[in-house]
C-alpha cells in the first residue's frame, strides 16, 4: 500500500495544535511549559468520561439495590475479593501457573513454527508437499482438538502445553512462510546482482524483509496462546490457573470473584500485548523506511 | 530436482516414522510400585480435596490406604476428576492410573470400548437419584418434562437411571432438551434458573434447604433399575504385576466398608463425610431410613451381577454403545472373599438375589 | 570411395536425427512424469499419514480408544449423514454462526467507521473499547454463563462479540489510513463530507475490512466450538462432547473432520473474496 498521511480534519475541525505550516507568517512564541503541565494537555482525558460515568452507574445501582438479583455485586465486593485473593496468594499461584503454561507453550510452538514457517518459505519442494495439508490443518477450529489431545495426552499439563503449542506454532508458521513468500523480487534481484550466496541471501535479504510478517505472526501467536490457556482450562480441567478461578467464579455463582478474575485477565492480556509490541519496536527500529502492516489484533 | 525430491521425501517418511513408533514405548512395570494412584469418579472438594457418600470415601478420608502402605514407603495418591466417570475413563485408557472408583455405566462404557480392567468389589450401592426444579417452577412431575432444558450429566452411572426414569413415564431423551453439564455447573444453573430441571444426586438437598430447588423425584425406591452402584476397579495391567498389592488394597476398602455398615457409627460416618462440603443433614437425608450395611456392602452378590447385565443391556439398546458387552468374567472376587475371610466378615453383610430380595 | 563416406555420412545423419528425436520424446516424457508428481505431491503427505493410521490401528501399534481406525470414523461419519444427527447439529451450528457473526460484523463495521471518521467519537470510546479488548473472548464466558445462563444468548453473544473486535479495529484502521493521493482527488472533485466518505474512504477501507472480516470468521468459528463444548444441547461442539462423555472416540473425531471441513469451506470461500478485493503484489518465492 502507498505511504499514507494522517487525515486531515474535514470531520471535527479542531484547532491546529502544531505550529502552523509556514513559519514566516508570523513568529511563534516558543512556549515553555513544564514537562509535567506538557504530558497532562497531551493525555487524552475525554477517554476517561466513559469509564468513570459506567463505573459510577454501577456504584448507584448496587448501592441502591435497584436490580434484585444475587449477582449484583457493588464495586467494593470485587475489591474485598481482590484483597482476599491477593493476600491468600491464591492470585498469585493462578496466575504464576497460567503463565507458566503459556510460556512453555508459547516457547514451543514459535520455535517449531519458525523452523516449519521458514521450511515452507525456502523450499518450493517443502510447500508444495506440506503445505496444502499445513493449511487444510490450519483452518480446523483450535479447541475442537482438545477431547482427541486430551485423550491422547491426559488432562494434566502435558496436554495443556501440546495444546498451547499447537495454537502458537499454526500462526507462527503461516506468517513466516507468508512473510517469506512476500519478499518484493527486487531485493532478491538486487542480492543476485551482487551475487550474494543463498545463506548471504537468507540472512541480509530475505529475514530482514520477512521481519515485520513474522513478528506479526508471533503477535498472533501470543494472543492465541492466552486465547488457548483460558480455553484449555476451561475444558481440560486439572491443577489450578486464572482460568479454573473464572469457571469456579461462574460455577459457584460468585460474580464478584468472576468480574476480579476478568480484571486480572485483561489486565494480564494488555501486559503481554505490551511486551510484544515493546520487543517488536526495539527490533524494527533498526530498520527505516520499509511500511510495517500489523494485523487487526 | 529428483534428488531434492527423493530427500524431501526420505526425510518425511522417518520423521513420520519416528513420530508413530514413539506411540508404542510399553510401559514397565516395577518390582514393588512406587505410587499407588485410585482415580475417584468425583470433583473433589476443599483444599485438599475429598468426597463423601461411599465406603471409598470413608477409606480416604481416614487414610486407610496411606496407613497400610507407610511401612512399604508406597505413596498413595487419590486423582479426582470433575469430568467424573468419562474422564476417569481417558485417564485408564492413558495408563495415568492403577485402581478407579467408578459408576456402572462409566466403566461398561469403558469396557465395551475395550480397556482391560476388572471388578474388585463394590463400593456404594442401590443408590438413586433426584431430580429438581426451579422453586417456583409449574414442574410436578417427571411427565411434565416434555420439552424442557433437563441437565443431565452425559456418561455417567445418572444417566441409565435417568434414561430409565423416562422410559418409564413414555418420554425420551429425545423428548427433552439434554444440555450436559457436570455435577457443579448443573446446580449453578438451577440455582439462576438457567435449566428447567437438573438429575443429580445428594448435593440437591444443600439448594433445597436453602430454598433454591425443589425436589420433585427421587427414584430410589422404585425398584431395582432405578438404582446405580459403584464399585472398585484395578487395571489389569497392575493386577497381573503386583496381586499382593491389591490384595492389601481390598482389605483395606472391606475395612473401611465394614466401618461404613456399622449402625453405631452413624453419626462419626455422616460427621466424617460432611468435611467434603455436603452438610450433615444432606447425608442424613440422602440415608433417610436405608440401613448402612445394605448401602455400604462391598458385596458382589447376584443382585449386583444382575444389576450390571442389566446396565449393559440398556447401554446397548439406547445406542449408548454399539456393541454388547460381557459382564461374565469381568468381576474378579477373589480378593474380596480373601478379606471376608481373614477379617471373619463372611455373614456381615447380607447377599441379594437377581430381584433385590435377600437370599437365604 | 566418396559414395561410401557419403553412405556412411547420411548413415551417421540419419542415426544423430534418430537419436535426437528419441532424446527429445525421452526429456518430453520425463518432463512429463515430473509434471505429473508435481501435480500429485500435496498428496503424498496426507497419504503417508492416512496410511500409518491404518496400519498402526490394524496392527494394534496404537490403543483403540486412543485412536480409532479410520473405517470406523467412515461408518460413524456415514451413520450421523444417514440418522439426519449430522444434518441437524451441522445447521444449528450454522445458523448460530452465521447469525453471530452477521451481528458482530455488521456492528464492529458501524463502530469501527465512527471511530475512524470522527476524532471525537474516537477520543471518547477509543481508551475504554482498548480496554475492553484486552479481555480474550473466552474471558467473556464465565461471565455471560451467570449473566445470560445456558440458553442461545449466550451463544449468541459471544459469537457476536467475537466476530465485533477484529472488525471494529481494521474498519478503524482501514478508514483512518485513506491513502493521501485519493484524499486530493476528493478536493479536486469538490466532494462534500458525506460523498467522500461513500466514494473514497470506504473503498479504499476494502481491503483492510477483507483481512479483519477473515480474522473475525476464524474468532467467531473458534468461539463456536468454544461454547458448544461447554454448555449446548445440540450442534456440533455438542457431538463432540458426547462422543467424548461416552467414550465415542470415532464420534469426536468424526465430528472434528465435519467442523474442520466447514471451517475449511468458509475460509476458502474468503480468501477468495479477499483476494478479489485486496490488489496482488509480486513476489521472489511464490510457488
Amino acid at each position: 500500500m502507498p505511504s499514507t498521511r494522517p487525515l486531515p480534519r474535514l470531520f471535527s475541525p479542531r484547532k491546529a495544535s502544531g505550529p502552523p505550516p509556514c513559519s514566516c507568517d508570523a513568529p511563534v512564541k516558543p512556549e515553555r511549559q513544564s514537562a509535567l503541565k506538557q504530558r497532562l494537555s497531551a493525555f487524552n482525558w475525554r477517554g476517561l468520561v466513559l469509564p468513570l460515568a459506567a463505573f459510577a452507574l454501577w456504584w448507584l445501582v448496587s448501592a441502591l439495590h435497584l436490580v434484585k438479583s444475587g449477582l449484583l455485586v457493588s464495586p467494593a465486593d470485587v475489591a474485598r475479593t481482590a484483597w482476599q485473593q491477593i493476600q491468600s496468594g491464591a492470585l498469585l499461584r493462578a496466575l504464576s501457573a497460567s503463565l507458566a503454561r503459556e510460556a512453555s507453550g508459547f516457547v514451543i510452538g514459535t520455535a517449531g513454527g519458525l523452523l516449519l514457517g521458514a521450511a515452507l518459505g525456502f523450499s518450493r519442494v517443502a510447500t508444495r508437499l506440506i503445505g496444502p495439508t499445513f493449511d487444510t490443518f490450519k483452518q480446523i477450529s483450535l479447541f475442537a482438538w482438545i477431547p482427541l489431545i486430551s485423550v491422547w495426552f491426559g488432562l494434566g499439563d502435558m496436554a495443556k502445553v501440546v495444546f498451547l503449542s499447537l495454537a502458537a506454532l499454526l500462526p507462527v508458521a503461516a506468517h513466516t512462510c507468508d512473510g517469506i513468500h512476500a519478499v518484493s523480487p527486487r531485493y532478491v534481484e538486487v542480492a543476485r546482482a551482487f551475487r550474494y550466496s543463498r545463506l548471504q541471501m537468507a540472512r541480509f535479504v530475505i529475514l530482514p524483509a520477512a521481519l515485520p510478517s513474522i513478528f506479526t505472526g508471533i503477535y498472533l501467536a501470543l494472543i492465541y496462546s492466552w486465547l488457548a490457556t483460558l480455553g484449555a482450562e476451561y475444558l481440560l480441567v486439572a491443577g489450578s490457573g486464572i482460568g479454573n478461578t473464572l469457571i469456579d467464579g461462574s460455577e459457584q455463582f460468585r460474580m464478584d470473584l468472576v468480574l476480579f478474575g476478568i480484571i486480572v485477565v485483561g489486565a494480564t492480556g494488555w501486559a503481554l500485548n505490551a511486551l510484544a509490541r515493546g520487543v517488536e519496536r526495539r527490533v524494527l527500529a533498526r530498520r527505516t523506511g520499509v511500511s510495517r502492516e500489523r494485523a487487526a489484533a | 530436482m529428483d534428488n531434492r525430491f527423493r530427500r524431501t521425501f526420505t526425510l518425511v517418511k522417518s520423521v513420520l516414522l519416528a513420530t508413530a513408533l514413539a506411540f508404542t514405548v510399553p510401559q514397565a512395570y516395577a518390582d514393588k510400585p512406587a505410587v499407588i494412584r485410585i482415580g475417584v469418579a468425583q470433583q473433589g472438594a476443599g483444599d485438599p480435596p475429598t468426597f463423601g457418600g461411599s465406603p471409598a470415601a470413608t477409606v480416604q478420608q481416614l487414610q486407610l490406604l496411606e496407613k497400610e502402605f507407610a511401612a512399604d514407603g508406597i505413596k498413595v495418591e487419590w486423582l479426582f476428576f470433575k469430568g467424573a466417570g468419562p474422564a476417569v475413563n481417558e485417564a485408564i485408557a492413558d495408563k495415568s492410573l492403577d485402581f478407579a472408583f467408578q459408576g456402572d455405566l462409566p466403566s461398561v462404557l469403558g469396557r465395551a470400548n475395550g480397556l482391560k480392567t476388572h471388578i474388585l468389589l463394590e463400593s456404594g450401592v442401590r443408590v438413586g437419584v433426584k431430580i429438581a426444579v426451579p422453586p417456583d417452577s409449574n414442574v410436578q412431575s417427571v411427565k411434565d418434562l416434555k420439552g424442557r432444558r433437563v441437565s443431565i450429566f452425559r456418561g455417567t452411572n445418572l444417566q441409565l437411571v435417568a434414561d430409565n426414569v423416562l422410559a418409564a413415564n413414555q418420554l425420551d431423551e429425545r423428548d427433552l432438551r439434554v444440555i450436559n453439564l457436570d455435577s457443579a455447573s448443573s446446580l449453578a444453573a438451577l440455582s439462576s434458573k438457567g435449566i428447567d430441571a437438573s438429575v443429580n444426586d445428594y448435593h440437591l438437598y444443600k439448594l433445597r434447604d436453602q430454598g433454591l430447588a425443589k425436589i420433585i423425584y427421587e427414584s430410589q425406591t422404585d425398584g431395582p433399575q432405578f438404582t446405580r452402584q459403584s464399585h472398585l476397579l484395578v487395571l489389569d495391567d497392575f493386577d497381573k504385576a503386583h496381586p499382593d498389592v491389591v490384595q492389601r488394597v481390598v482389605n483395606a476398602f472391606v475395612k473401611g466398608a465394614q466401618w461404613s455398615s456399622d449402625e453405631a457409627n452413624r453419626d462419626a460416618l455422616f460427621k466424617l463425610w460432611a468435611k467434603s462440603g455436603v452438610s450433615y443433614a444432606s447425608w442424613q437425608a440422602e440415608f433417610g431410613k436405608d440401613s448402612l450395611k445394605s448401602r455400604n456392602s462391598p458385596l458382589i452378590d447376584p443382585f449386583i451381577v444382575a444389576r450390571y447385565k442389566a446396565v449393559a443391556s440398556d447401554a446397548l439398546k439406547l445406542k449408548l454403545i454399539r456393541q454388547p458387552v460381557e459382564v461374565d468374567g469381568w468381576f474378579e472376587t477373589r480378593y474380596l472373599d480373601n478379606a471376608l475371610r481373614t477379617q471373619s466378615l463372611e455373614h456381615y453383610w447380607t447377599r441379594y438375589d437377581a430381584q433385590g430380595k435377600p437370599l437365604g | 570411395m566418396s559414395k561410401a563416406i557419403d553412405q556412411w555420412a547420411a548413415i551417421t545423419e540419419r542415426a544423430a536425427s534418430v537419436q535426437e528425436r528419441a532424446s527429445a520424446a525421452s526429456e518430453r516424457a520425463q518432463r512429463r512424469v515430473r509434471a505429473v508428481v508435481w501435480h500429485l505431491a500435496p498428496w503424498l503427505l496426507p497419504a503417508v499419514l492416512f496410511t500409518l493410521w491404518s496400519i498402526g490401528c490394524a496392527r494394534g501399534w496404537i490403543a483403540p480408544q486412543i485412536l480409532p481406525p479410520p473405517q470406523q470414523v467412515f461408518d460413524t461419519l456415514y451413520d450421523l449423514a444417514i440418522s439426519g444427527d449430522l444434518a441437524r447439529n451441522t445447521l444449528v451450528s450454522l445458523q448460530r454462526v452465521l447469525v453471530g457473526f452477521g451481528v458482530g460484523a455488521l456492528a464492529g463495521f458501524l463502530i469501527g467507521a465512527a471511530l475512524g471518521l470522527s476524532r471525537t467519537v474516537e477520543a471518547y470510546l477509543l481508551p475504554a473499547f482498548n480496554a475492553l479488548v484486552q479481555i480474550p473472548v473466552l474471558g467473556w464466558l464465565p461471565f455471560l454463563l451467570l449473566l445470560v445462563g445456558v440458553g442461545e444468548p449466550l451463544k449468541y453473544i459471544l459469537i457476536a462479540h467475537a466476530a465485533l473486535v477484529p472488525v471494529t479495529l481494521s474498519t478503524m484502521q482501514g478508514v483512518r489510513n485513506t491513502p493521501a493521493t485519493l484524499d486530493e482527488v476528493a478536493r479536486v472533485f469538490g466532494y462534500n463530507r458525506l460523498q467522500r466518505v461513500v466514494y473514497i474512504v470506504l473503498p479504499a477501507a476494502v481491503p483492510t475490512l477483507a483481512t479483519g472480516v477473515r480474522l473475525a470468521f476464524t474468532k467467531a468459528w473458534l468461539a463456536l466450538v468454544v461454547v458448544e463444548l461447554v454448555a449446548s444441547s445440540e450442534g456440533l461442539g455438542y457431538l463432540i462432547v458426547y462422543g467424548r462423555q461416552l467414550f465415542q472416540l470415532d464420534l469426536v473425531m468424526a465430528s472434528v473432520v465435519i467442523v474442520g471441513a466447514i471451517g475449511f469451506a468458509i475460509n476458502r470461500a474468503l480468501d477468495a473474496l479477499e483476494a478479489r478485493l485486496r490488489r496482488g503484489q509480486p513476489s521472489a518465492f511464490r510457488e
